[in-house]
């Protein structure tokens, strides 16, 4: 412990089980996060993990997740590690940017930019 | 995996993009600032919680470790359209945070080096590594209040970038600047993609 605050930590100990990086496959930051529509949600929640379900009905990046949630990134993604592994969300999978950012999107990314 | 694509009335679902852009530059350069002035979100900074024993290794008693520090990761939202978001992340200045670059230039759009003509050498490492890596980048002369006025043709020089790579004079306390440089990013990308 630091000796500063173990308060804080110590919750974030019992969110993840003191775990440093999440289950699985790998994903990005920005890797959008939804929840999944055909599983029940089990009754023993943290009301972490349950606030992610909530959000996430809209699909929401994962960075969007880590500040709606006040945790940290590796945190927040140890949790959503464990409720992919739960068959509860879906996370994107990584995609190259070549495949994913094409004329027709940068098109729509300048014109949003230019009428901001 | 139970994905919610054929919900209806979401049809974005499927399609859901957001795509990365890193603001990078030596500290103080005004990236905190750039961020906070376009987005459009307020809770500006999220942590990255590190423990020094080793990145990358499931360490499992990192966070009672002495060690444990975190990394302030500033970053803001510009929605282009429902299921369509920019993200603006202000990369970690330090030299020993170069492991979390390499994850958020993955797949990024590119880059924005802010650079400062008071002290420009500042930004050389960030120039260095979007280089070496292929990433588009664009360098924005945050122009301070009190520091001379220099052409983009000598910070080009002084940088030594090549011919094709954009360099903008900017405030990056104002919205229409930030615009500015973000338009010319964007635009460039789409010109080398
Ligand atoms: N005069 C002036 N000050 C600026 C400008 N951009 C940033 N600053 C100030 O410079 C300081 C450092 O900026 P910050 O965004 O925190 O830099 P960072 O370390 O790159 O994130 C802050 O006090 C800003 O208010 C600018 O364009 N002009
Ligand atoms: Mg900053």
């Amino acid at each position: 412990m630091t000796g500063e605050d173990p308060g804080p930590l110590v919750r974030l100990f019992g969110l993840t089980g003191g775990r440093a990086r999440p289950q699985g496959e790998a994903f990005d930051l920005v890797a959008i996060v939804t929840t999944a529509h055909d599983a029940p949600e089990p009754g023993d929640l943290m009301p972490e993990h349950r606030a992610v379900l909530s959000l996430c009905r809209r699909p929401t990046p994962v960075a969007d997740v880590a500040a709606h949630l006040r945790l940290p990134l590796n945190i927040t993604r140890v949790i959503l590690g464990d409720l992919r592994r739960d068959g509860l969300i879906g996370i994107e999978r990584p995609r190259p940017a070549a495949q994913t950012i094409d004329q027709r999107i940068y098109r729509e990314v300048l014109d949003g930019l230019r009428s901001l | 995996m139970g994905y919610a694509v054929s919900e209806p009335g979401t049809a974005a679902v499927s399609s859901a993009l957001a795509i990365k852009i890193l603001i990078a530059g030596g500290f103080g350069v005004g990236k905190t600032t750039m961020v906070g002035t376009i987005s459009e979100i307020r809770p500006l900074h999220t942590e990255e919680l590190l423990s020094d024993r080793g990145i990358g290794v499931d360490d499992t008693s990192g966070v009672e470790s002495k060690t444990t520090t975190t990394v302030a990761l500033d970053f803001g939202r510009i929605t282009i359209r429902d299921g369509l978001w920019l993200y603006l992340f202000g990369t970690p200045g330090q030299d020993r945070f170069w492991f979390m670059w390499d994850e958020l230039t993955l797949g990024a759009l590119g880059a924005v080096v802010l650079a400062d003509t008071r002290r420009l050498q500042d930004c050389f490492p960030a120039v260095d590594y979007f280089e070496q890596r292929g990433i588009p980048f664009v360098v924005g002369v945050n122009c301070f209040d009190g520091a001379r006025r220099y052409e983009p043709a000598k910070v080009r020089r002084a940088l030594g970038l090549g011919e094709h790579i954009p360099v903008v004079m900017c405030d990056v306390r104002r919205r229409v600047s930030v615009k500015e440089v973000l338009t010319t990013l964007v635009t460039y990308a789409v010109e080398r993609a």
